[in-house]
């Protein structure tokens, strides 16, 4: 317990949320940022509630997400035992305002999934058809067979799914932009800010966007799909697949582009400054070691890594 | 700063002198563990001597006994947190299980969210998640749950609120 003397006041406490609300969670344009700076320099009393304010989100951001995701839901689902009910039913019957019991469930249910992965982590599965399953970092699918087809709902992240085509059910795939049909097709989904990104390695895929008519999608093709179900050709700085591989392999990518890829590996926050963000990167990285990527970028490019929480990493001009 | 409006400790003293015993008989009966009553009527006066009151209190007992009611609520939840959290444990594969030492850190910090998630409202608990835990943005987040940015902003303040209150001003 901190000694409540030093306690900055509740209105630098709000201020210091709303910044780390604009700062963390989105992203920032040069402008806000420097007001930022001016606001945190203008009184100690402002450095100190920042100071507070954002360990707490460190602290929350450092949480290993899967172990996390399992305990909470794990919590509400969890039948208090009947001791504990029977007990807690007494203290309602006094107390009669307390409100527990009233309480809707933590509300998380697209969290918890038949098999997902933290940050950070990647896990290869197979199907009971005989199928791969790949999921990367950050994601969760379900999956489900019946005796008329497969099925793979893309509940969050990223998957690779190279469809066993010795078994003969067709294989449907839903994601939040539209559903997906194949049979034989070995292919990749991955959940992004414009939507969903598409590629098929082999087979042939059928895409049914929700608004247009469906689509087939051959082998070797990269489609950018729209939450509307509007798709393109994907321009690409990189192999999709090669997370497949445990690696992060770029060409030309640029480096805001590039902080913005590794960022999905790692806990916390990493930001790319924007006058460093257009630099190219060129490689192919060890996902597993994203420590190591950021020292190398330091020496192969003139930037620096400043590390401004240990889960809040910027990357500016050297 | 919060000084001046919380009790005395000469007028705890008398509290705990007039109703301590009282209060752990009332414990008692509820939890039915002796010792499990001696904590919490423990607990309860250190909640009281951190409380903000201003004037003397009329009903001591009925504000002693909300108190200690809400610590066995906190106790209840915890429980449930910590069963939980054993079970989570027990499905990591064996390489990925934290360090005892860790482990208690991030039972704590899991303790925290699960009371500040139960302040909170539905709409604001999912945006919590999907923004701390999940790592989302609030463009992505505002998507998903179909709400506008500000939206999302305003929850994200609020919840980061509560989170603030639970971790460094605790009544």
């Amino acid at each position: 317990m901190p000694s409540s003397d030093h306690a900055p006041a509740q209105a630098q406490v709000d201020q210091a949320i709303e910044w780390l609300v604009k700062l963390r969670f989105d992203t920032p344009s040069p402008a806000i940022e420097q007001q930022f700076q001016q606001w945190l320099t203008c009184h100690p009393h402002n450095a100190q509630a920042w100071q507070r304010v954002s360990s707490l989100s460190d602290e929350l951001a450092g949480l290993p997400t899967e172990l996390s995701r399992r305990t909470l839901d794990g919590s509400q689902r969890q039948r208090i035992s009947r001791r504990d009910h029977l007990k807690l039913l007494a203290v309602l019957a006094v107390g009669g305002s307390v409100g527990w019991a009233a309480r809707e469930p933590l509300g998380l249910p697209a969290l918890v999934a038949d098999s997902s992965t933290g940050t950070g982590e990647r896990r290869r599965l197979q199907g009971s058809d005989g199928s791969q399953i790949q999921l990367n970092t950050a994601s969760a699918i379900d999956l489900r067979y019946s005796a008329e087809q497969r099925e793979l709902a893309l509940l969050r992240g990223e998957v690779s799914l190279a469809s066993n085509s010795g078994d003969n059910r067709p294989f449907r795939i839903t994601t939040r932009v539209g559903a997906l049909g194949t049979r034989d097709g070995q292919l990749l989904l991955r959940e992004n800010d414009q939507g969903l990104l598409l590629a098929v390695r082999s087979g042939e895929v059928t895409l049914f966007p929700s608004s247009t008519s469906p689509r087939l999608v051959k082998a070797g093709e990269v489609l950018q799909v729209s939450p509307g179900g509007h798709y393109q050709l994907a321009t690409l700085h990189g192999d999709p697949w090669g997370w497949t591989d445990g690696v992060l392999s770029v060409q030309q990518m640029p480096l805001g582009e590039f902080c913005a890829e590794l960022a999905r590996y790692r806990p916390g926050l990493l930001r790319c400054a924007p006058e460093v963000a257009e630099l190219k990167v060129s490689g192919t990285y060890q996902l597993d070691d994203s420590e190591q990527i950021l020292q190398l970028l330091a020496r192969s490019l003139p930037v620096r890594i400043d590390y401004r929480t240990r889960y809040w990493v910027n990357v500016g001009a050297a | 700063m919060q000084i001046n409006d919380t009790l005395k400790p000469a007028e705890v003293a008398l509290l705990y002198q007039s109703h301590h015993a009282w209060l752990r008989g009332w414990l008692r009966n509820r939890v039915g563990c002796q010792e499990n009553a001696a904590d919490l009527a423990q607990d309860t006066f250190v909640r009281l001597l951190r409380a903000r009151q201003v004037s003397p209190l009329k009903e001591p007992r009925a504000y002693l006994s909300s108190i200690a009611r809400g610590l066995m609520i906190d106790q209840f939840r915890r429980r449930a947190l910590e069963r939980a959290y054993q079970e989570s444990l027990a499905h990591l594969p064996e390489g990925e299980v934290p360090s005892e030492e860790h482990r208690r850190v991030i039972l704590d910090t899991l303790e925290r969210l699960d009371r500040a998630l139960h302040q909170l409202k539905p709409r604001a608990r999912q945006a919590f998640l999907l923004a701390q835990l999940e790592g989302l943005s609030i463009p992505q987040i505002a998507l998903r749950l179909g709400v506008s940015r500000a939206t999302v902003e305003r929850d994200l303040a609020k919840a980061l609120g509560v989170c603030y209150r639970l971790r460094y001003a605790e009544l």
